[in-house]
């Protein structure tokens, strides 16, 4: 199998990379030198005629992004590196970082100097705690060596990059969340517009691009947008670091070409279903994507065919559930996640998150009703593209999907009373119209990590 | 309230509407008629689209558009629910999202009949739930501050209250706590809502989350009748709604005027409406001379005509009568009693001669909008908050807008996360505003000069501002105008209630027009000023002296000279709504009706003449203050010539315009600075909001929230020098009296200065002071109590220390 | 102040001078957990003299502080240990990690600290170690792969005072100095000692 495709993760097995002089030694911080001698146009140029898409869910064109930054507003412009990495399913962001930082600090660095930022965050959430001493140890390398600080490289050009860390907030990785939490306030989504690249951080234009996508402009920048265009498909070039975790014998970070089929990943990289089980589910691109099943092993792991599939690529963040897994559960756990991540702004999503947690807890303990299902079906209906952001849009998938592709499983739990995968259940008495008439039979849903939803707050 | 540039032309559910640019879809849908449902939305906070309620479909989008964040392009075709099914059905279904949660407890709820949710969900929701779970429970209420209470299950996150303290009031007390389905409006423990408009969160909440203590459980909206009004209580002359139950106030709501107060009330206005209830409230005729029994008016007048014949005669008034009646006493004073001796002004001379005189001729020449939308705003001697509350909100909203804010003080304000705060100790003003004394105030009073028409200076009480002020605004080009505290202070300066002005204004040697509806005018002499009056009562050279709508008592800066007048002067007349603190020495009571029982007038800072209508029958017998002046007059052999208050309108509205030709140039020379730097403390005073006025009478939990106790605030420097603490106590001694208070080390006052609120429990501070808002203090550590009777003050004097 | 007094005054002063002049507001959650490395929870005296540091009311501190999981209210162990439940953990036996979790430390379901105040256990998102499923993670530090077995070990472990390696990174000696290094902060030289 030809490496050609690794080109984030060619230094994953040699560790020397780590410290600066390694990184240098491997051709690290070229391209920063090279992207100094270049204007901001010519930088922004070449990163749109790559055609890099951002990695961290949406795909928008990086260098469109970039671009839309107006170089005449009078107020400073900032770069914020979206390190909140959240999204279930996806640790590729946190790999890369672990196994060569400098690569983060020289693409953000070339970002910075596209829109002429003399100061850059990078918002690193709070559970990776390792992770960010390692960005700062290599930030340290970076000023020690000139790389960053006043006038770097001896030229003119300053910029400082400043390491800020979340607190354990999905909803942070929503860019204008970010730049909230960033600024101090509770990490709730802003209106749009104005943009961030037009009124962003501190009311200033802002870039926020996610790690992988910023990992890869060095590597843009030293071989050039054509170089980039060779690899993967012709809407969506380059690579992408694909996480796959779940039942699969080798569970892993795997940096293939966009495009890559997904029977690709799972057998030829990931070893294939664990035990050799027959798959039963999967996710594309992390919890927020509609579940895929085997019959869609065929598609190609890029914006465009996930789509046509009936799924999103998201952050390429593949969970693999087997035939033993029940469904209702894995729906019921992950729209207990959107919900316990809420922030709370909206209504469809503060509420219809915990209708839904609620209704999937009470049908996968085996205490549903028949109108449950249609109701869950209405409720995601009115929650998708209804809310102020796209984590509700998210919570609707693992609900859509399974009702679209596991209404069997549904069906069982609510008519048996008990899971037809597990068997766990009271089970219930056939031809019972209600469930156990006993109200307190229904177990509560216990959110993860939350208690009841009375916050006691800070005792006085 | 805006100047529109460019209007466009949109269709609301196959409606024609042009709207300016900039309008958003939910106010254009109002403009024909549409009322699209909404939580979060409010006209005057800026858009969140949190609840999602008001969705509308626009013609070539896939997705629905909230219409509160969406504004108006040219050609936008709009359907509403009205005319589009999906748009409607995201409305019920969003309506079904919002009670999930929501606790049946309209039964309980004030909010009840009067409720948004349940307008919305009868009018867009559906019928019934599918949740059949368990709903989301708290503790309830939980009390934010005597004043407001919340029922957290009952919000709807739609963060309108949060959103207030955050844009409007900047008092953050409130916030939402916790995400996702625990977000909840908290307060942080151990804190209050301690803000003046925490009432307006009340008002605004779409559901019965917030309520008001005062009217938990008190009526149902079915069982109210509701009179439009203006508020009593300051100059800011606040629309509001006055709900009834019984004949009784129940409730005190804002009413809308983007003119005036936008949708706001102070929790002042809301709160304190149980004067004229208070139960020593009379209601008829009283004379001495029968030992305090009733009376009737025909008894009492003629008795006043006795004592009033030939005799010397002096008026003192206060604040808070109508337009109408200080009109009809300017001229019961002039025309009957001859005297120019009547003054409706808390103290003497407070540097303001010619800031009166422009205010008296220029009424309307500076409004609220001018405020709104200056460009740059000095504001000398004036704490707005404190003074005129909706005025303090409007110069935060110039703020938002961009206006640059300077205020000169010599304490700060809390307009200082918006505004550049100068202290400068009493009595300064001039020197800094004549320039070069301070690099701030030059910055601001070159801004000023560079925004010409586009500034605007305001001037409060202070003594020593308002002059000062107007000579810099004349110098700079800027608009002025003089911000009086009391609710009708400008109606009395315009009536002529003053020594030496006549209606609008006028000089008293400007005689022609008031002559020719007057008839001759004899006495040409100025008059005495309040503190002329009294000190003329105290040597016996006044025989009548007439109290109305005033308790000098309390009311004036020199607790001690009224004592003498009152005890002095041989006749003392008290027209008011009770006796009060007047009750051993008024020689006849005649009963006044109260602001609710009177139609008429009062007019703003601005001057703006706003309608008072009666809410509810004369209490007793009582009369409106103009009726008793007009039979008074026929009493005393004269005859003010209005039986009706249409007459007396039409005579008013003459004299009492706008005119061109005022003499207002303030003079050349400083106010008297009252303390020389180093040499004691200038100690100043005025009114807090929220304080022991007779109009806050039984405003209980007003009080309970908003109160303070009685204290003496200054700088560091001077507390160092004295060896006083923060938190320590401190006696305070002046010419007049002596005090001894919790003493507050600030840095934000000015140094030299020392302040004392005027009217709090347990401390009437005019009783520290000599005729004027300004005097010298010496102010020591408290004595301890162990001291022993007599001793000197153990510890550092001023001058010596630690 | 209490808590910002001293070292601890000067590092926050350094915390506030990350961000530009006028935006020191940035700074809330690096003090928060600085402050809740000296008292192991956000404490009301921590709201309150953040909100003075920064100038604003102690409401707006603690919106802040009670809209992150990681910023806890109320008291917590000596070691935090968080277990993962999300997908990838759950299919991986992640419930039964949780469920060891909280018999080892003797902390009943939906309790929040160990009687002896040495433990707290939390259940977590997904923590982004989703290839090395089912994960904990002690004090903030990674541990992958593990057990129940395991995670009873480690609760021995560290009830002998031994903080056992995580699986990448240096052993994070407490919540407390997990919670240091979050603020930004260098570990103290020695646990405890005053600065």
């Amino acid at each position: 199998m030809s490496e050609s495709h690794r080109v984030l993760t060619a230094h994953w097995h040699d560790p020397s990379v780590i410290p600066l002089a390694g990184y240098e030694a491997a051709g690290g911080y070229r391209a920063l030198r090279a992207s100094l001698g270049m204007s901001a146009d010519e930088l922004i140029q070449v990163v749109k005629d790559s055609g890099l898409r951002g990695r961290g869910g949406a795909g928008f064109p990086t260098g469109m992004k970039w671009s839309f930054v107006p170089r005449d507003s009078g107020k400073p412009t900032f770069v914020t590196v979206n390190f909140d990495e959240s999204e279930p399913g996806t640790c590729n962001n946190r790999e890369l970082v672990e196994r060569e930082p400098h690569a983060l600090i020289e693409g953000s660095a070339i970002a910075a100097r596209a829109i002429d930022c003399h100061l850059a965050f990078i918002y690193v959430r709070g559970e990776y705690l390792w992770q960010g001493q390692v960005l700062q140890r290599a930030l340290d390398e970076a000023y020690a060596a000139g790389y960053l600080g006043r006038g770097i490289m001896g030229g003119d050009y300053d910029l400082d990059i400043v390491l800020h860390r979340g607190a354990g907030a999905y909803i942070c990785g929503e860019e204008t969340a970010l730049l909230s939490s960033l600024e101090g306030f509770r990490g709730q989504p802003r209106l749009r517009p104005p943009f961030p690249a037009v009124e962003g951080l501190y009311e200033s234009p802002t870039v926020i691009n996610n790690v992988e996508t910023l990992m890869n402009v060095p590597h843009i920048v030293n071989n050039g947008a054509d170089w980039f265009k060779s690899i993967g498909t012709e809407k969506a070039p380059g690579t992408k670091v694909f996480t796959i975790s779940g039942k699969v014998e080798r569970p892993g970070n795997y940096e293939l070409p966009m495009g890559t089929p997904m029977r690709t990943l799972l057998e030829d990289h990931a070893g294939g279903v664990l035990g050799g089980r027959a798959l039963k589910a999967w996710t594309p691109g992390g919890s927020s994507t509609p579940f895929l099943t085997a019959d869609h092993l065929d598609v190609g792991l890029d914006f465009e065919s996930v789509m046509e599939a009936g799924s999103l690529l998201g952050t390429g963040a593949i969970m693999v559930l087997d035939e033993t897994d029940c469904m209702v559960e894995a729906a019921r756990r992950l729209v207990e996640f959107y919900a316990h991540e809420s922030c709370g702004k909206c209504t469809p999503c503060r509420e219809g998150t915990w209708w839904a947690a609620r209704v999937l807890g009470r049908i996968e303990s085996g205490h549903g009703h028949e109108d449950d299902l249609p109701v869950m079906a209405d409720m995601g209906e009115h929650i998708l593209f209804r809310a102020f952001c796209a984590l509700a849009d998210g919570a609707v998938s693992p609900i859509q999907s399974t009702l679209k592709h596991f209404m069997d499983e549904y069906e069982a739990h609510i008519r048996e009373g008990r899971c037809p995968v597990t068997g766990r259940g009271p089970g219930r008495e056939r031809g019972a119209d209600h469930p156990a008439e006993d109200d307190r039979a229904v177990p509560d849903v216990t959110f993860a990590g939350a208690g009841p939803f009375e916050i006691q707050g800070v005792p006085s | 309230m805006s100047r529109p540039e460019q209007l466009v032309n949109l269709t609301i559910d196959g409606k024609q509407v042009a709207v300016p640019a900039g309008t958003l879809l939910i106010r254009a849908a109002e403009q024909v008629g549409v009322e699209i449902p909404r939580f979060c939305d409010h006209p005057f906070l800026e858009p969140v689209g949190a609840c999602r309620q008001c969705y509308v479909e626009i013609e070539g989008q896939r997705k629905l558009f909230t219409s509160c964040t969406t504004t108006a392009t040219e050609g936008m075709v709009v359907k509403t629910q009205n005319t589009s099914d999906v748009a409607h059905e995201a409305q019920v279904a969003n309506l079904e999202f919002l009670l999930l949660n929501h606790p049946l407890d309209c039964p309980i709820c004030d909010r009840g009949g009067e409720c948004p949710l349940q307008d919305q969900a009868l009018a867009f929701g559906p019928g019934e739930s599918r949740y059949r779970e368990a709903k989301r429970v708290y503790p309830k209420p939980i009390t934010l501050s005597p004043l407001v209470n919340l029922d957290r299950e009952r919000c709807v996150l739609c963060a309108r209250c949060t959103r207030f303290c955050d844009e409007i009031s900047g008092d953050r007390f409130i916030e939402m706590f916790a995400r996702g389905a625990a977000q909840q409006v908290r307060i942080s423990a151990g804190e209050d809502f301690r803000s003046p408009f925490s009432g307006n969160t009340v008002q605004i909440c779409p559901v019965g989350a917030l309520t008001s203590t005062p009217y938990r459980f008190v009526a149902r909206p079915f069982d109210l009748s509701t009179v439009d009004t203006v508020c009593p209580h300051c100059s800011a002359g606040c629309n509001m709604k006055l709900d009834m139950r019984a004949g009784e106030v129940v409730r005190q709501l804002a009413r809308d005027n983007y003119d005036v107060n936008d949708a706001w009330l102070c929790d002042k206005g809301r709160s304190a409406f149980r004067f004229p209830d208070a139960p020593d409230r009379i209601a008829t005729p009283l004379i001495r001379e029968r030992g305090l029994e009733p009376a009737s008016f025909g008894e009492v007048l003629t008795r006043v005509a006795e004592w009033t014949d030939g005799a010397r005669v002096a008026i003192l008034t206060g604040g808070r009568l109508m337009d109408e009646d200080y009109y009809a006493l300017s001229k019961l004073a002039r025309t009957v009693f001859r005297t120019n001796d009547l003054d409706h002004r808390r103290a003497g001379d407070t540097g303001a001669a010619a800031a009166e005189r422009h205010a008296a001729a220029k009424p309307m020449s500076l409004t609220y909008d001018d405020v709104e939308t200056a460009a740059a705003i000095v504001v000398v001697g004036l704490d707005a908050e404190q003074e005129v509350p909706i005025l303090h909100l409007r110069l935060r909203k110039a703020a938002r807008r961009g206006a640059r804010i300077w205020v000169l003080h010599p304490r700060r304000t809390r307009l200082h996360d918006v505004a550049t705060h100068v202290l400068c100790a009493p009595g300064d003003e001039a020197r800094l505003l004549a320039g070069g004394a301070d690099d701030t105030l030059d910055e601001a009073l070159a801004a000023v000069r560079e925004a010409g028409a586009g500034a605007v200076v305001l001037a409060g009480e202070r003594p020593g501002a308002a002059d000062a002020a107007k000579r810099a605004a004349d110098a700079t080009g800027a608009r002025f105008q003089y911000v009086t505290r009391r609710a009708n202070d400008r109606g009395a300066l315009l009536a002529g209630v003053h020594p030496s002005l006549l209606p609008g204004g006028r000089e008293l040697d400007d005689v022609d027009d008031v002559e020719a509806a007057w008839g001759p005018l004899m006495n040409r002499e100025p008059g005495r000023d309040t503190m002329g009056i009294l000190r003329a009562c105290a040597d016996r050279e006044v025989d009548v002296v007439f109290l109305i709508g005033v308790d000098p008592l309390r009311d004036v800066p020199d607790a001690g000279l009224v004592r003498r007048a009152l005890d002095n002067v041989p006749v003392k007349i008290v027209q008011s709504l009770e006796l009060g603190s007047l009750e051993p020495f008024a020689d006849a009571f005649l009963p006044a009706s109260a602001f609710l029982e009177k139609d008429g007038h009062v007019s703003t800072w601005e001057g703006r003449g706003q309608r008072l209508r009666a809410i509810r029958g004369r209490d007793g017998i009582s009369l409106a203050d103009w009726e008793i002046f007009a039979s008074m007059a026929l009493a005393c052999g004269g005859d003010l010539g209005f039986e009706t208050l249409d007459q007396l309108h039409d005579e008013m509205g003459r004299l009492m315009a706008a005119r061109e030709d005022g003499r207002s140039e303030p003079g050349a020379g400083t106010f008297p600075a009252e303390v020389e730097p180093g040499d004691a403390l200038a100690l100043f005073t005025y009114p807090l909001l929220v304080d022991e006025g007779r109009l806050s009478e039984g405003a209980d939990e007003l009080k309970a929230a908003l109160g303070q106790e009685p204290f003496v605030e200054l700088h560091p420097s001077d507390a160092a020098a004295a060896g006083i603490v923060d938190g320590g106590r401190a006696t305070v001694r002046t010419d007049a009296g002596a005090a001894d208070l919790p003493a507050r080390v600030t840095e934000h006052i000015a140094a030299g200065a020392a302040f004392v609120p005027f009217n709090q429990p347990g401390l009437a501070a005019n009783t520290l002071f000599s005729g004027r808002m300004v005097t010298r203090a010496r102010i020591t550590p408290a004595e301890s109590d162990a001291a022993p009777e007599g001793a000197e003050a153990v510890g550092a004097a001023t001058g010596g220390g630690a | 102040m209490a808590i910002f007094e001293g070292q601890r005054l000067d590092e926050a002063r350094a915390i506030m001078a990350r961000y530009p002049d006028g935006r020191q507001r940035s700074a809330v959650m690096p003090l928060l957990y600085l402050a809740q490395s000296v008292e192991g929870s956000v404490t009301r005296d921590a709201l309150r003299e953040i909100a003075e540091l920064i100038g604003v009311r102690t409401a707006e501190i603690e919106a802040v502080a009670t809209f992150y999981t990681m910023l806890r209210p109320r008291p917590t162990g000596t070691h935090l240990i968080a277990v993962c439940t999300n997908l990838s953990c759950a299919l991986l036996g992640g419930n039964d990690l949780l469920e060891a979790a909280h018999e080892a430390t003797g902390i009943p379901a939906g309790g929040e600290i160990s009687d002896d105040g040495e433990f707290s256990v939390h259940e977590e998102e997904c923590l982004g170690v989703c290839e090395l499923a089912p994960v904990i993670q002690v004090n903030v530090a990674n541990h992958d792969r593990v057990t129940p077995e395991r995670v009873r070990e480690i609760v021995g472990s560290l009830r002998s005072g031994d903080v056992p390696e995580p699986a990448r990174g240096p052993a994070v000696e407490s919540f407390k100095a997990a919670s240091r290094i979050l603020a930004g902060l260098e570990p103290l030289a020695e646990e405890g000692a005053p600065a």
